[in-house]
């Protein structure tokens, strides 16, 4: 019996996704002055494939126990050590990284909405629509 | 890495980026100033102040990354921390003729600190810029917090 459907681990997987790339992004804007920084990115590909293949589970002694995938956290970073952008050797572009936080940010309240609006519904189906 | 990771981020360089402000103030305050140092018993100017960044990584799983060989894999990071704050040694001080000051020497000069008003003003405006985009980002992440505590409502 599946009685999440996959929908709320999905999601959940997307909220993991953003709150690591906002991470990246502080850490971007927090070292706009530092020399020689690298830019962090947090890939999204890496994030997708993680999710196809997550095939992979936990052994259970139960049928009845709750399913539960391993947790890959932290390991999709990446750097970009080829770009420069500024000339002390800070590859920081402020625009791409501003522009990237309303975007993400948008994102993480449209996954939080669809989540909070799937728990509502599950509410919904166990108190029979009363 | 905790939920208040990004804020712990964003904090760091709003520290940061106020003690380059501090500094900042300090060579704009001491744009004549002629004693600064001691040195062999004879006074020399101040000398204009810069203060250099590093991001701060003190992460074991960073560490366990480079070890392991994932160099490019390292994890996000901690944000940023001055590393040091150092005395300009490579621009000259201004010879300013002016007989009648007390430090001036034999041949009527003063040394007059080496700051430059005007490359003080642009770190400054470069400093309040950093300043505010790291607010931008506190602020968002902020948002974000709230918005993740409204899951389940």
């Amino acid at each position: 019996m599946d009685l999440y459907g996959g929908t709320i681990s999905a999601l959940e997987k997307g909220l993991n996704f953003s709150s690591d790339k906002s991470k990246a992004i502080s850490q971007n804007v927090a070292n706009v002055d530092t020399p020689n920084y690298q830019v962090k990115t947090v890939d999204f590909k890496n994030y997708l494939q993680e999710a196809k293949t997550a095939h992979l589970e936990a052994h259970r002694t139960d049928r009845r126990h709750l399913p539960f995938s391993p947790t890959t956290f932290g390991s999709s970073t990446h750097n970009y050590s080829s770009f420069r952008f500024n000339q002390n050797g800070n590859g920081v572009d402020m625009d791409k990284e501003q522009a990237d936080l309303a975007a993400n940010q948008i994102y993480y309240n449209a996954l939080a909405d669809r989540i909070s609006s799937k728990f509502n519904s599950l509410n919904n189906v166990i108190k029979g629509g009363r | 890495m905790s939920i208040f990771h990004s804020l712990n981020s964003s904090a760091s360089a709003l520290t940061a980026q106020r003690l380059r402000m501090d500094v900042i103030s300090s060579n704009m305050a001491n744009i004549d100033t002629t004693r600064g140092k001691l040195v062999d018993g004879e006074w020399k100017p101040y000398q204009r102040k810069s203060v250099s960044f590093q991001p701060k990584q003190g992460q074991f799983s960073s560490f366990l990354n480079v070890a392991i060989g994932n160099r490019d894999r390292g994890a996000i990071g901690n944000g940023v921390s001055v590393s040091r704050i150092q005395e300009d040694n490579e621009t000259p001080f201004k010879q300013v003729f002016d007989p009648t000051h007390p430090d001036a020497n034999e041949e009527g000069y003063v040394e007059m600190p080496n700051v430059d008003p005007l490359r003080e003003t642009i770190d400054m405006m470069s400093a309040t810029r950093s300043y505010e985009a790291n607010i931008t980002v506190l602020n968002s992440n902020k948002a974000m917090l709230m918005k993740a505590l409204e899951i389940g409502k």
